[in-house]
């Protein structure tokens, strides 16, 4: 209990590092917010007065106080150039992106772990070998060139989906889920061929230790020892790898989302930074950062789960 | 002589399969990044109507993109453009993380915990978010693409030198060259650093290809690279609108990032696997 208190406040200190680096940074850049609103040949009073009404005036450190204030209350401010609250306009794009990147994750558990333990248990053999040759090449692919790809063959050459064709998630869910589906596998494969590998090793490492011996010698099948014995052991390393890799998939999905149009979380943050609208770039920064952290939580949690030993050595 | 010698116990030491493919690959994208600033066999930024869309021959190997001008080109351009904002990213992320992964691993203390703290806040930040903040910062181009992605990739090197140094800095060595009267400075760069150098130079290839993965999303997002220089990234964002009349060039680009991003981690992989 006394460990996941300690997390949660690492957490808060680093959303809170992350959040200050953000607002001082844009705070470091020339350019005034009040003049860019008003424009050049504003009368002095009138930039006085807008710039007193949204707080400029006042010193930098309590208008960072105030702003993390608000933010913890969810009100993250009013955007630069569409005059919205943030939070109206963060609110229904940041589903697309978690349901990509959750959709991604799952691919990738289902794709690499039946994978890692087909080639670990050819391992060395022509089946294992090919698989390797294949798997350092999926390595090598950016998920935006895959995402072209797919549209290309799928797309246009199948038509199993209609590029563009964006379903919005109120309208139409197992259509969004379905449009969804290719952007995911694109983000998926680079992650998936690096889980693949790593996890073959960590196979290959414990397929020598006595309780697999054991486990054969009392009459389970190759299968039967991977997934009820080998894997459980073998998915620890992975377990961090998996953590890190959700960070990934979410700066993945910023680019992926322009491949296939979908306006997620990425589109929102490409165009306020070409309009210069930090509100919002901050805003969806500090939110990123936010689930970051809150995964790598859950993957501490998760570890403790399956590996009761960690349990011991934290808790001293 | 020396260098004779050097270069042969370098090949006796490495020379698997995969550090040979990986060495063939990279000698063949450093030859075209270096052919490519001299020359290209036509001008990257000419234009010429009537090949536009043409397909690959024997004049175009590559094909034409919409304004006629020669894929092949525009490819060796961009992998000039690519390697040497790749080389120049990992220099920057090499060398400041050295000094501070060395500085916070071989003195540790305070200052390697406050430290070590922000850099783990930034690790957990996905690096291509990161360069992206950095250049809402700077404004879009290539020299700032250059810094924000160097940046970006500190933190990353920075935790692998500081693992490192903990570690040498507890062996036998380090103690009897203090007593031998070596400054921390010699001892960090001259006894330490030749030690973690493997370690180092494979953690520099992954972090190369990163680099090279992350310009080109940021060119394909169009922060990176400005037209009209050519970009493998950029260059697959304008063939996109085009796949269908001409699926080439969106083809090549692609391939090449892959061809370059493959050789230099099968040369990662033969290097961390024969040390």
């Amino acid at each position: 209990m006394k460990y996941y208190i300690k997390k949660i406040l690492y957490l808060l200190a680093t959303l809170i590092g992350v959040s200050f680096l953000v607002y001082a940074a844009f705070e470091i850049i020339p350019g005034d917010p009040a003049l860019s609103k008003l424009g050049t040949d504003a009368t002095p009073e009138a930039l006085a007065a807008l710039r007193h009404e949204m707080g400029l005036d006042r010193p930098f450190i309590v208008r960072y106080l105030s702003w993390l204030v608000e933010c913890f209350k969810g009100n993250f401010g009013i955007s630069l150039s569409y005059n919205r609250p943030v939070i109206a306009m963060i609110g229904d794009k940041l589903p697309i992106t978690i349901t990509l990147t959750v959709l991604s994750m799952v691919f990738t558990i289902l794709i690499s772990v039946p994978t890692a333990v087909l080639m670990a248990k050819y391992a060395k053999r022509t089946l294992d070998r090919t698989f390797y040759v294949a798997d350092q090449v999926f390595m090598a692919v950016p998920s935006f060139f895959l995402g072209i790809l797919l549209t290309y063959v799928f797309g246009m050459v199948l038509h199993w989906f209609k590029p563009g064709g964006y379903i919005s998630y109120s309208k139409d869910f197992p259509g969004f889920i379905a449009y969804l589906i290719m952007p995911s596998v694109a983000i998926a494969v680079p992650k998936c061929a690096m889980s693949v590998k790593l996890l073959r090793a960590s196979i290959l490492e414990e397929a020598d230790k006595e309780y697999v011996r054991t486990a054969y010698s009392r009459g389970n099948s190759t299968m039967q020892v991977m997934y009820r014995h080998v894997l459980k052991n073998a998915m620890i390393p992975l377990v961090t790898f998996w953590g890190m890799a959700v960070a990934d998939m979410i700066a993945g999905s910023i680019v992926v989302e322009q491949v296939f149009g979908i306006p997620g979380l990425g589109r929102i943050l490409l165009t306020s930074i070409s309009n210069r609208d930090y509100p919002v770039v901050e805003a969806v920064i500090v939110l990123i950062a936010f689930v970051v952290c809150v995964m790598s939580l859950i993957v501490d949690i998760l570890y403790k789960r399956i590996d009761p030993r960690m349990k011991r050595t934290d808790e001293d | 002589m020396k260098i004779k010698s050097f270069v042969k116990r370098f090949f006796k030491k490495y020379h698997g399969f995969n550090f040979v493919c990986g060495l063939v690959i990279c000698g063949i994208i450093f030859l075209a990044a270096f052919i490519a600033v001299f020359h290209t066999p036509y001008g990257s930024t000419e234009m010429n109507a009537s090949l536009k869309f043409a397909s690959p021959s024997f004049a175009h190997i590559f094909g034409c993109d919409n304004y006629g001008r020669d894929i092949f080109s525009r490819v060796l351009e961009g992998i000039r453009n690519t390697f040497f904002i790749a080389l120049t990213t990992v220099f920057i992320g090499t060398f400041a993380g050295i000094v501070i992964g060395a500085g916070c691993g071989y003195y540790g203390g305070r200052l390697d915990h406050v430290l070590m703290r922000v850099n783990d806040a930034l690790f957990a930040f996905p690096s291509v978010l990161l360069a992206l903040v950095i250049i809402s910062l700077l404004g879009p181009s290539s020299f700032n693409v250059t810094i924000a992605l160097g940046i970006a990739f500190i933190p990353s090197f920075a935790r692998i030198v500081r693992s490192e140094y903990k570690k040498q800095a507890a062996l036998d060595y380090v103690q009897s060259a203090k007593l031998m009267g070596a400054g921390d400075l010699r001892i960090i760069f001259v006894h330490i650093l030749p030690n973690i150098l493997p370690v180092l130079m494979s953690s520099v290839m992954i972090g190369f290809n990163n680099a090279v993965l992350a310009e080109a999303g940021l060119s394909y997002l169009g922060i990176g690279v400005q037209p009209p220089n050519a970009s493998l990234g950029r260059m697959l964002s304008e063939a996109q609108s085009y796949i269908f009349t001409a699926p080439w060039y969106a083809l090549f680009p692609g391939l090449m990032i892959i061809i370059m991003v493959l050789g230099f981690s099968l040369l990662s992989e033969g290097i961390s696997e024969n040390s």
